[in-house]
């Protein structure tokens, strides 16, 4: 379809949109476009100058111009306005309010179906989390193999082409937490399985998705550190996840199961908690409760995920959002910063959780999470039957640290154990949680392993008769 | 236009000049190729679908001008971000703005995997040979001999090669159409023009994976005029990154993805959940085994099947109402070594997992006896396959020792692998752990998807039951 030279639209150009760059100027096959001689004083650049008496409107120029607003056809001018009327402190009598046509992003709602009854269900934790995504409408899974955490992916890598959803196996972690920031960018729930030295890889990534507040559930069943480490079950990232998700001012709602039973149903509210607060959640399990069997009821209801307002899901409705952690002006991130801190005291002061078993008269109160804590309970059992007035206080959440749940036992409380396959990360935590709250605790030992290594009920029992530190 | 904000309000606010011009310095190729990806957004008709992924660099505030949906990404990353928006939404279209450092830098992996992958996305990759947003360092871009910060007295050996990323991309299996243009003269913003086009275009055809590397120009890092830097471009970047159509396959429309299911019933069924009620036959927990939490531990070599019995053993008492857990053994045994697993049984809740000190021991071989035999509770039981151990070692005292030929009554089956069933019948007779009904429910519910093998299973446990029977107590 020629357009004839007498029809095809002249350049035209609002001289301060002119960088005079001069890329225009041999373009022109007709030497239309020559270097101008007066800086312009808006700008300080010199902008080009046009005669078109002899443009045959090639439009060659426009193309060599890398400025949007610089050389344009006259057709776009007159759709605008003309350059005598341009104001430059004045953009919004320039070209309007608007800046896109695109309408103000709205929310589809998501939906609860019914599940019909079933009988429970014989699950190894990996699974029952993975079951519990499903459950809670996750059909993307992005995810590395690694041990003791594989078994979730393979799951997810047999079912969700079935669902006419998508696992994808990523070429690194750091991978997978990019392709979790776009998926869930567009609005849609998604989870990885990963094991410590692979939740390292995605901590940048990580604090990406909590500047661009983004959910996203993170399920780290925990191994030996530091490094290569080994496989066997350690409680080694409490602090990485409490505290140390990847630079700047992050957290993450940390759940702690300790059964299979909890690792569905924590793995379903950590993806209700994750949109809720626009935030990723971590759940932090180990080698054991990985690979542990056991009893699993299912839910009365299923999730088909809705979204987001703000998701960039690439329709009209939603043609304005945008996903970004970028903030250049430091008052605006500063700003960013306090509103994520609002958000962090929201959780910190509505999303404590924990589990307390035969706390109501314990004089000792034994502390513990994940695997640990069945050992723990054992103890707790076989203590009074000792006539030890001992009691379990479970973390669910590890951060934030139910301090309130724990505060009211204090008062009968005579010593705190601390039973923990770490070296004194989830103590760490604790003591952190009691200064905030500014209370003075009563004395804190602890029975520790590590390396791989779970503290054996017999050595709680040992550990808190004898009375002082391991 | 109308691709681009009227007003970019995201860049200062919109206030002013900055409303209407980029942040990029004068002469720089990007704004030419943003007016070409603009323009071939705006022709095919994909505004409302498109989905842009900004990088890092100098092009970080693609999305100040793009009136699209937005992500910006972390460096390197925009193709795992990319990915993730394609499965979100295969609707949508997917770009990533890339430059050199981002691209063939940081995010070699995600580059190459992800073109390896296919999936229909475009990547726009713009080449400058430099690093221009952290100020004028060497790229893998740049050429040999050319000085930069990092690289002041030019690009020597020890600095690597220059990399030409069209070429290794266009060797790849997973994308249809690779090109690499130029910027230079009106001639090559042509065919760039185009080929953004094209790249786009096969991906709302659903086609495949479009790969176009653009030589651009950075005139203030490379210190030279705008003119001067088309001419170096030309001059002495095309001889090493030459131009052209490094790949153009014909490939039909193939991206054709469903919405996800949310059926329950056919998620229900995917991971074996019954809505038939499982019989029960005990009476009440077996109490008389050592109160109302049970642990057995079964070990063996890998493949002896322990791990298997445990979660039978385990499952059987969930069958029956009861709380139950198995752990597999972990750590360097499960490569070949010993392999044990820690099995629960509770009336009502399994406090601890493990089983340091068991109630009872199915030990599969003699390292597995001799290592966990003397762990068992005074008053437990130790039963282990007299077909291999049949020496058997000094055994702790006050525990009920029994031995069953496991392998022997299995071959005879002509099915060495169920002597793991042919254990748990001689636990069944040993221990009288729950009715024999029990067990054989278990075993038809968990073979219902087989139920070729149920006969020889159920063969396998009334002989085990049958000859401990027969031991003397």
């Amino acid at each position: 379809m020629a357009v004839s030279a007498a029809t095809r639209p002249k350049p035209f150009l609002e001289a301060e949109f002119c960088k005079g760059c001069l890329r225009c100027i041999d373009a022109c096959p007709k030497d239309c476009i020559s270097q101008g001689d007066q800086i312009n004083a808006g700008t300080g650049y010199v902008p080009v100058e046009l005669d078109l008496e002899n443009c045959n409107g090639c439009a060659l120029c426009i193309q060599a111009c890398p400025e949007p607003f610089g050389l344009r056809p006259e057709t776009d001018h007159a759709d605008h306005v003309h350059a005598a009327e341009f104001e430059l402190e004045d953009p919004k009598t320039l070209f309007g309010e608007r800046s896109s046509s695109a309408p103000t992003p709205v929310a589809r709602p998501g939906s609860e179906i019914a599940l019909p009854a079933t009988e429970p269900l014989v699950l190894k934790g990996t699974y029952a989390s993975a079951l519990g995504a499903l459950l809670a409408g996750c059909r993307h899974v992005f995810g590395y193999p690694i041990t003791p955490s594989t078994e979730g992916a393979e799951l997810m890598a047999k079912v969700l082409p079935k669902l006419d959803g998508a696992f994808v196996q990523a070429v690194s972690e750091v991978a997978v937490v990019n392709m979790m920031y776009g998926c869930s960018g567009a609005g849609l729930p998604c989870i990885t399985f990963t094991s410590s030295p692979g939740f390292s890889l995605m901590l940048e990534g990580i604090s990406y998705m909590i500047g661009a507040e983004l959910p996203g559930v993170f399920v780290n069943v925990m191994r030996g550190g530091p490094g290569l480490g080994n496989i066997a079950p350690e409680q080694s990232d409490i602090k990485l996840a409490c505290r140390g998700l990847g630079h700047g001012n992050t957290h993450a709602i940390t759940l702690a199961p300790a059964t299979p039973q909890e690792m569905l149903d924590l793995t379903r509210l950590a993806f209700s908690l994750s949109f809720k607060y626009r935030n990723p959640v971590v759940i932090l399990g180990d080698g054991y409760l990985g690979q542990m069997t056991g009893v699993v009821r299912l839910p009365k209801t299923m999730t088909k995920p809705g979204l987001p307002a703000w998701a960039v899901w690439g329709d009209r409705e939603h043609r304005s959002n945008l996903i970004c952690s970028i903030l250049l002006v430091e008052t605006e991130l500063e700003a960013h910063n306090i509103h994520l801190n609002d958000k962090y005291a929201e959780m910190a002061a509505t999303e404590q959780r924990s589990d307390r078993y035969r706390c109501e008269d314990a004089e000792v109160l034994l502390v513990a999470c994940n695997t640990p804590a069945g050992m723990a309970k054992g103890a707790v059992e076989d203590l009074r039957n000792q006539g030890v007035k001992a009691g379990l206080f479970r973390p669910i959440t590890l951060w934030p640290f139910p301090i309130t749940s724990l505060a009211p036992l204090l008062s009968t409380v005579k010593r705190i154990v601390v039973v923990e396959a770490s070296p004194g990360q989830l103590e760490d935590e604790l003591r952190l949680a009691l200064s905030h709250a500014g209370i003075a605790p009563p004395p804190i030992s602890s029975v520790r392993r590590f390396g791989g290594v779970l503290p054996q009920q017999s050595e709680i029992v040992a550990g808190v008769l004898k009375g002082g530190a391991q | 236009m109308s691709v681009f904000y009227d007003r970019f309000a995201r860049h200062e606010k919109g206030v002013g000049l900055k409303g209407h011009s980029t942040h990029y310095c004068p002469g720089c190729g990007h704004g030419i190729v943003h007016r070409d990806l603009a323009e071939s957004i705006e022709a095919l008709g994909i505004q409302d679908r498109t989905v842009l992924i900004s990088p890092v660099g100098c092009s970080v505030f693609a999305y100040y001008y793009f009136d699209v949906g937005n992500s910006q990404a972390a460096h390197g990353r925009a193709p795992a971000v990319a990915i993730g928006h394609k499965l979100a939404n295969p609707d949508s279209i997917v770009i990533c703005y890339q430059g050199d450092g981002d691209l063939a830098s940081i995010g070699l992996a995600e580059t190459i995997s992800t073109a390896q992958m296919g999936l229909p996305l475009t990547i726009i990759f713009i080449n400058n040979a430099i690093y221009g947003m952290t100020g004028g360092q060497l790229a893998p871009t740049s050429l040999m001999g050319q000085k930069t910060t990092t690289s002041p007295d030019g690009r020597t050996q020890m600095m690597g090669q220059p990399l030409r990323m069209a070429e290794l991309i266009a060797q790849l299996d997973g994308p249809v159409y690779v090109e690499r243009v130029a910027l230079f003269n009106p001639k090559q913003r042509t065919r760039a023009r185009k080929a953004i086009e094209k790249a786009i275009r096969l991906q709302t055809e659903g086609r495949g994976y479009a790969f176009i590397e653009i030589l651009a120009e950075c005139p203030t890092h490379l210190k030279m005029t705008p003119e001067e830097t088309e001419a170096w471009v030309k001059d002495h970047m095309e001889s090493i990154y030459p131009l052209g159509v490094k790949k153009d396959l014909t490939v039909e429309p193939w991206w054709d993805r469903k919405a996800p299911s949310f059926e329950p019933e056919k998620l229900l069924g995917m991971i074996g959940a019954d809505h038939e009620a499982v019989p029960r036959f005990a009476t009440g927990f077996p109490t008389h085994l050592g109160g109302k939490d049970i642990s057995f531990k079964l070990a063996g070599a890998g493949g002896d099947g322990a791990q298997t019995a445990a979660l039978l053993l385990a499952r059987a008492g969930i069958d029956e109402g009861f709380d139950a857990t198995h752990i597999p053994s972990y750590g360097p045994e499960s490569r070949g070594g010993t392999s044990y697993a820690d099995v629960h049984l509770a009336e009502t809740e399994v406090l601890n997992p493990a089983a340091p000190h068991p109630h009872v021991l199915i030990a599969f071989n003699a390292p597995s006896l001799v290592k966990f035999a003397p762990n068992v509770r005074e008053g437990g039981l130790i039963l282990y396959d007299s077909t291999i151990i049949d020496d058997l070692p000094p055994m702790p005292a006050g525990r009920r020792v029994i031995g069953a030929p496991f392998t022997a009554i299995a071959r005879g089956l002509e099915r060495p692998m169920v002597k793991n069933i042919v254990a748990l019948g001689a636990l069944q007779a040993a221990t009288g752990l729950f009715p024999p009904e029990t067990f054989l429910a278990t075993m038809k519910m968990v073979l219902k998807d087989k139920p070729a093998l149920l006969p020889v299973n159920e063969a396998a446990f009334a002989a085990g039951m049958r000859h401990t029977a027969e031991v003397p107590v």
